[in-house]
């Protein structure tokens, strides 16, 4: 039985939630990085951690939240940039890159890509 | 008779790019962390001209090096058009170490999408 299918037997459906990490500085995929994901206590305001991981060879990270956890509400993907650019030895204008986005309809699908160089970056809801 | 320059060290603009118009009347604000303290203090707050300017945010004077915040109300903005966003808020966290140079953050967003890059 080969690796991917064991992943894919033992993740389930896929997340509804996934994201996509581009160096367009570089244009490869960024991997390696560092991120997570968070929901806002909407009581408390207080984020609460949902997933850690880092992004693959091809800048995603499979399986950042089951389809039963993704409730409406707004979330927070946190990025860190600084850390993967020093990881190849340069500096990076912004320390991470935080997007907070609400979701309102948890049945959907939610693509959250990060292009990014040293000193851009640009984020957009796909599908 | 020139038009008064865009002064200070720290500048933004914000573009619909929906629209294609500035995004006037966004209130926004700027942050120093204090890394003693590790907490966010508010520096100054604001809101967009109708050029989606926003000058006087910091002076050269208190522009010392360190992590910065730049918060952009993006979801009240939406609101007050009739329209919903993605996005509650921007926030774009950077890093200055050296404040003598010009740093010009633009924020150019829709309902769905945004950008950002350090210009001078």
């Amino acid at each position: 039985r080969n690796k991917q299918s064991w992943i894919i037997a033992m993740a389930g459906s896929p997340s509804p939630l996934t994201t996509h990490v581009l160096n367009t500085a570089m244009g490869v995929p960024g991997s390696n990085m560092s991120l997570s994901l968070y929901r806002q206590d909407p009581s408390t305001n207080a984020w609460n951690l949902i997933t850690t991981g880092t992004t693959n060879d091809d800048g995603r990270c499979p399986g950042l939240i089951t389809k039963q956890s993704f409730t409406s509400g707004v979330y927070k993907m946190h990025f860190e940039t600084a850390q993967y650019w020093a990881s190849m030895g340069e500096t990076c204008f912004y320390p991470h890159v935080e997007i907070v986005f609400t979701i309102n309809d948890p049945g959907q699908k939610y693509h959250i890509p990060l292009l990014l160089s040293r000193f851009s970056y640009s984020t957009y809801r796909g599908s | 008779m020139m038009a008064a320059a865009e002064s200070g060290p720290l500048t933004t603009h914000v573009l619909n790019t929906a629209d294609g118009v500035p995004a006037a009347r966004m209130a926004l604000s700027l942050h120093r962390l204090d890394s003693r303290l590790m907490i966010w203090t508010m520096l100054s707050v604001g809101t967009t001209n109708k050029d989606g300017r926003c000058p006087g945010l910091i002076s050269r004077e208190t522009f010392t090096p360190g992590m910065y915040k730049l918060r952009f109300e993006t979801g009240s903005y939406w609101d007050s058009l009739g329209q919903t966003s993605f996005y509650p808020y921007v926030e774009v966290v950077f890093t200055i170490s050296e404040p003598e140079q010009r740093f010009h953050l633009p924020l150019l967003m829709s309902r769905f999408s945004y950008s950002t890059y350090r210009g001078s």
